[in-house]
């Protein structure tokens, strides 16, 4: 079955029963009535309980480590560095990151050391006792001044805080310049945010019998916390199981602290035989677990007289913290989709991942795309000022269309559904007449604005790095269906999504399907990021269903005594199409099938076709697809007091079908409220490296006072020829363009363009101070 | 009454049932129902009443469980999400949430639906804001409360209009 | 994880105070728990005995007495929002709580340890100072009146001695012709505040007969605006004099740079606050603009 043949025949296809319905989640009953159970749920008999002794210094050589009080308190173990068995190293693309330093700290809140006890208050008293001596170094904070610095290097070894460098040169941005008529330049800057997942990160990790340990944990991505947790402990990866329980909320920050977090406790279960647990406090989860890099983005965008862009020349430059965790790989989606969903003929772009004494960063839903979104998008808005003319429609001049090429000069054959979900934007919102009036009223001490920004995210992985989906499905003799798959369910509804693609394919109702996931038992199916758990996760659902779906038709042919082509399976049924009434039940089906040899069990590999990416020159295959978005925020500014609320956003998505509206909603009404948050509230704050505000009461995440109305999506249904029924990713779309759509609905409203965000009442304040619009009280 | 390190006896109804318990004095109500009782519905998040998680009703009344010293409840009615519904028998503030697709990743599900419910005991027709405001004291970070907020209407419907029959 | 210590639950206001007494100051007394539970969780004090106040009846009520209304510290946050005494009689105060903390804070925090922690942030500060309320101190020697401008002493420091309790708030009620408004300035819904201003004001003839003024969290402790008011007080009530006194508010005040805000910020919201809370006030008191 080729792939192509399956996308016309999901075309042909005139309904679903179950794809593009609302199905309920499969996973609702057991967290309504509170029987869900996380990771902290598992405290078993005897277990040991950890805690971090965490380094309270940026910078600094550790000479000696005292545990001598810490141990006198009673059954207290403690493990450092020279306790590992294994390989000393958690770093992700590149091998920087010890999961407990020998030598040195790199930031304030790095885990120097775990104790471990059988009650947690011990644990918790013998952790402050621990005595670490530093030789205390001099510290680096901002990125700037790191990237110039070889004096203070975070890693001495490196010869220098950069840690990585990305390009892209297409065409000639010099001549793109000397083209334009109007040129626009700017820089913009944006700060940390902290994924803060009401679950907390932890493990808890069981030594079995045999050597190896078993790790329930709150994780993205088993596999990979399989291989990290057997590479520190020294054992073959099949020594290691890894389950999720049901895990509260990931937003990329659990990919990447699962893996640690799993060592961590595994490192003591390993050594002292006795299950550990370990969960990270709410202050632990602020000043010891990744955030979403903070970012300068320096942007330069020329166009004609009639709005069409000509150049852009971006430089970007990611604050990565202590170590670099994803920041290679989030700074390469940064600088790929640096030029917004538009085509752009000319494009320089140059990216920089920096070493600070921080905190250090990493996966966080958008992945670098928010960080130049914004940028990109409020120079878009400037722009067609200088032109006089409106954002909509130097927005419709310039989007990507089926046969455009990105700034990597990658060709988008089809799929490319942006032009006409702005268009439907644009009218369902009133937009231009909104803008005009807004603009022109500008009176009053509280000032309506309306923005809008657009987004687009490469679907997998980047460039080559290869990318595959892979399942397997099990029919029960008793026609109970069983889904197997590394994706997890992290919150966003992907096993409810893998149930409804089993059940289409294979004509059953939902109920029918149980959805195992999350384990290092399922097949490798990649992680739970790059919003690709229900599209690309999904692909090796439908394509194990499918074959059995063959295998069935094939034995149902046989007991209709017809053509398999002629069998029709749904609603658990299968009849002759020419004949429903001449039909066998589902369950008697699949009893039939194993009785006459079939094999019920298939795996579903999917190896995702990428093309060739020419690292030099930064140009070639980025990604297999792209999703779109676009968001129409409308806000109210007061400006005696600088503070901005979100009243009504309005999104639309072009992600391919949708395989469940209620989900998909739900995605981009989180989405826009962390994004909101990302723009307006939320706000890491720093000094000499140690974070002031590690909890929340002064870390501000949106309430349920805050969020705005989200207005019902515009779907325009742009079918991907890969994807499960021809579905793109969701999750991560609908923060990407958020910071921007407020901000360009803030200058609409006030006259005032703000570059940094977060955009707290005292910046935007002051900012109208500057610019005149407010006079000083 | 007083008592020192060892332990102290504390008496309350759990979901309807007479619960004893000796504890500590220093045990807050959320170590005491995870702990002691192992009511794991009730979450432990920042155990310092920022973020909503470990919320029960005592009396009827919202409150955070990481605030309240165990022996504090003493004599007191305290209800978890175990006493509202079960799956067999879901209060229709669990349905709506279901149905309404306002359960994401489940961890703060137990405490809206207590608040909800605490909500709709007291005023069985709020108004939008009414809800807002009602779970403001409770985090989530996955849904951006407007599926949450929907379901608690439709369950105020709901039973209002089977007041109504 | 919290610190060990003895619980104690007096029953009545009497045995606490004896209890509180003997103890000395290694005692320190819970109500609601949203200020002692956070404090020994951040390891800020460690008492070695605990002494629970939120069974006491006595001092759990609002009680109308023609011209003031009385309420026990012990009456919690919700209880006054939910109260009509207070909506009628004091509806400046109705106004903070309303915008306090959350609906699961409200249920157990009191109003007596809302100014007992003496937080320059207290919500109910304000409103409580523009309306010249009485505190009633009980302790071993017996009971005193505290007017609420002397109470706080600092940061997290009140007039209180060792063994005492605060009992009561008494506060005059609203007379015709006045009118009050609280506002305050938060990143967030349900945050602390950044900066918090209340007033009452009295018109008569055109005329501000009278008009008291009180911020939070821009000085050590909650205070009042004596500067603005003396630019108030028997002047025509204008918009221009009352703008112009508003911004006598930066004289006043003495704001901190903290995480919440900086000082330069502070300094320009106080003056805004200020200048909205007398506006509402003004208007609430149904005297037209002179």
């Amino acid at each position: 079955m080729s792939s192509s043949s399956v996308l016309e025949e999901i075309r042909r296809a005139e309904e679903f029963l179950v794809v593009g319905k609302g199905v309920r989640r499969i996973d609702a009953l057991d967290k309504v009535t509170g029987r869900a159970r996380f990771t902290g749920d598992f405290v078993l008999k005897d277990a040991l309980h950890v805690r971090l002794v965490k380094s309270p210094i940026p910078h600094g050589r550790i000479i000696e480590i005292d545990a001598e009080r810490a141990l006198s308190l009673g059954p207290v173990r403690f493990f450092t560095a020279a306790d590992i068995p294994g390989e000393n190293q958690v770093g992700y693309a590149l091998p920087d990151q010890p999961l407990l330093p020998a030598d040195k700290v790199r930031y304030v809140g790095e885990p120097v050391a775990l104790v471990a006890a059988p009650d947690e208050d011990l644990a918790e008293k013998a952790a402050e006792l621990v005595e670490v001596r530093y030789e205390e170094l001099p510290a680096v904070f901002d990125p700037l001044e790191a990237m110039e610095r070889s004096d203070v290097l975070v890693h001495e070894d490196r010869g220098t805080n950069i840690a990585e460098m990305t390009r892209v040169r297409k065409g000639n941005v010099e001549r793109g310049f000397e083209e334009s008529d109007v040129v626009v330049e700017n820089t913009y800057r944006t700060g940390h945010q902290e994924h803060a997942p009401l679950e907390t990160e932890g493990a808890v990790a069981i030594p079995d019998t045999q050597g190896g340990v078993t790790v329930i944990a709150s994780i993205q991505y088993p596999h990979l916390c399989q291989r990290i947790t057997a590479r520190v402990l020294g054992l073959p990866h099949s020594m290691v199981r890894v389950v999720q329980p049901y895990v509260g909320g990931g937003f990329g920050g659990k990919d990447d602290m699962g893996p640690v977090v799993s060592a961590m406790a595994a490192l003591v279960a390993f050594k002292t035989g006795k299950p550990a647990v370990l969960v990270y406090s709410r202050r632990d989860s602020f000043t010891s677990t990744c955030k979403r890099d903070p970012s300068v983005v320096r942007y330069k965008t020329g166009a004609t007289r009639d709005g069409r862009l000509k150049a852009i020349e971006v430089q970007i430059i990611l604050d990565s913290g202590a170590y670099a965790n994803r920041g290679p790989y989030v700074l390469w989606r940064a600088t790929m989709h640096a030029g917004g969903p538009y085509e752009v003929p000319n494009a320089k772009v140059d990216g920089f991942l920096v070493y600070t004494n921080k905190v250090f960063e990493g996966s966080f839903r958008g992945f670098g795309n928010p960080q130049v979104q914004f940028a990109a998008e409020s120079q878009l808005d400037e722009l067609a000022e200088r032109l006089g003319m409106d954002p909509l429609e130097i927005r419709l001049k310039n989007l990507l269309r089926p046969g455009s090429r990105t700034i990597t000069d990658q060709l988008l054959e089809s799929s490319v559904g942006i032009y006409e979900a702005v268009k439907l934007l644009g009218e369902k919102t009133g937009f231009r007449a909104k803008w005009r009036e807004y603009r022109r009223e500008r009176a009053g001490r509280v000032r309506r604005g309306i923005g809008i920004a657009c987004g687009y995210h490469g679907i997998s992985t980047s460039r080559g790095v290869p990318d595959w989906s892979n399942a397997t499905v099990i029919l029960g003799r008793d026609g109970s269906v069983t889904v197997e798959t590394g994706i997890c369910e992290i919150g966003q509804g992907s096993w409810t999504a893998h149930a409804q693609i089993a059940a289409e394919v294979l004509g059953v109702p939902v109920e029918r399907v149980k959805v195992v996931g999350g384990t290092s038992d399922a097949p490798d199916t990649g992680a739970t990021h790059a919003s690709r758990g229900s599209s690309i996760g999904g692909i090796g659902v439908y394509v194990a269903a499918r074959r059995l779906r063959e295998r069935l038709a094939d034995a149902a042919a046989r007991l209709l005594e017809c053509d398999p082509s002629d069998v029709e399976i749904r609603e658990g049924r299968a009849f002759r199409r020419d004949n429903p009434d001449d039909y066998v039940e589902w369950e008697e089906l699949v009893q039939a099938a194993y009785g006459m040899g079939y094999e019920m069990s298939a795996t579903g590999y999917f190896f995702l076709p990428k093309g060739k990416f020419d690292m030099e020159r930064g140009l070639g295959y980025a990604y297999p697809a792209f999703s779109y978005i676009a968001n129409v925020a409308e806000v109210e500014v007061d400006l005696e007091t600088g503070k901005v609320r979100v009243v009504r956003v309005w999104p639309a998505l072009a992600a391919g079908r949708i395989l469940n509206p209620v989900l998909v909603e739900g995605q981009i009404e989180g989405a826009i409220a962390q994004g909101m948050g990302y723009a307006l509230t939320e706000e890491l704050k720093f000094e000499d490296g140690r974070i002031l505000n590690p909890n929340f009461t002064d870390y501000l995440i949106p309430t349920s006072l805050d969020v705005p109305e989200v207005e019902e999506p515009i779907y325009v249904e742009d079918l991907y020829e890969y994807g499960p029924f021809g579905a793109k990713g969701v999750g991560e779309m609908a923060l990407i363009p958020t910071p921007a759509a407020i901000m360009n609905a803030v200058k609409n409203a006030t006259g005032v363009r703000i570059t940094e965000i977060p955009a707290t009442p005292e910046k935007v304040y002051f900012a109208l101070r500057r610019a005149g619009v407010v006079a000083g009280e | 009454m007083r008592a020192g390190g060892g332990g102290i006896v504390v008496r309350f109804t759990l979901n309807g049932r007479e619960v004893e318990v000796t504890t500590r004095p220093n045990a807050t109500l959320l170590d005491l129902l995870r702990n002691e009782l192992k009511i794991l519905s009730v979450r432990r998040g920042c155990e310092t009443g920022e973020c909503g998680m470990c919320t029960v009703l005592v009396d009827g009344l919202p409150v955070r469980s990481c605030l309240m010293l165990a022996p504090q409840v003493d004599g007191r009615s305290v209800t978890t999400v175990e006493g509202v519904g079960d799956p067999e028998r879901l209060h229709p503030v669990q349905e709506a949430f279901v149905e309404a697709g306002a359960v994401q990743c489940g961890f703060c599900t137990p405490a809206m639906v207590l608040t909800a419910k605490a909500l709709l005991d007291r005023d069985p027709n709020p108004d939008e804001r009414t809800v807002k405001e009602a779970i403001l004291g409770v985090l989530c970070r996955c849904t951006g409360y407007a599926k949450i907020v929907r379901a608690v209407r439709l369950a105020a419907e709901r039973v209002a209009g089977g007041v109504r029959e | 994880m919290l610190p060990e210590f003895e619980y104690h639950r007096p029953a009545s206001l009497e045995e606490a105070v004896r209890l509180l007494s003997e103890l000395g100051p290694d005692a320190k007394v819970i109500a609601g728990g949203t200020d002692l539970v956070v404090k020994m969780r951040a390891g800020l004090v460690s008492p070695r005995h605990v002494v629970d106040l939120s069974r006491l009846t006595e001092i759990r009520f609002i009680r109308d007495e023609g011209d003031r209304l009385k309420i026990g510290a012990g009456t919690t946050l919700w209880e006054i929002e939910n109260s009509r005494e207070v909506a009628r009689g004091v509806p400046v105060l109705r106004e903070a709580v309303e915008e306090m903390a959350s609906w699961h804070v409200k249920t157990t925090a009191t109003i007596g340890g809302n100014l007992c922690n003496a937080s320059p942030a207290a919500d109910a500060a304000p409103p409580l100072m523009v309306h010249d309320a009485t505190l009633v101190v009980v302790g071993p020697e017996g009971r005193r009146e505290v007017p609420i401008g002397e109470f706080f002493t600092g940061p997290g420091q009140t007039v209180l001695g060792v063994g005492e309790i605060l009992a009561e708030v008494v506060v005059p009620k609203m007379r015709r012709g006045q009118g009050a408004a609280f506002e305050k300035l938060t990143v967030r819904e349900g945050a602390l505040s950044i900066a918090s201003a209340a007033a009452l004001v009295e018109i008569s003839g055109g005329r501000f007969v009278d008009a008291r003024v009180a911020l939070g969290a821009v000085a050590p402790t909650p205070i009042r605006a004596l500067k603005v008011e003396r630019a108030l007080k028997g002047r025509p009530a204008t918009r221009e004099i009352l703008r112009s006194a508003s911004r006598e508010a930066k004289a006043d005040i003495k704001p901190i740079t903290d995480v919440r805000g900086s000082r330069e910020y502070r300094e320009e919201m106080s003056v805004v606050l200020v200048r909205r809370a007398l506006e509402r006030a003004v208007e609430r008191a149904g005297g037209a603009w002179a």
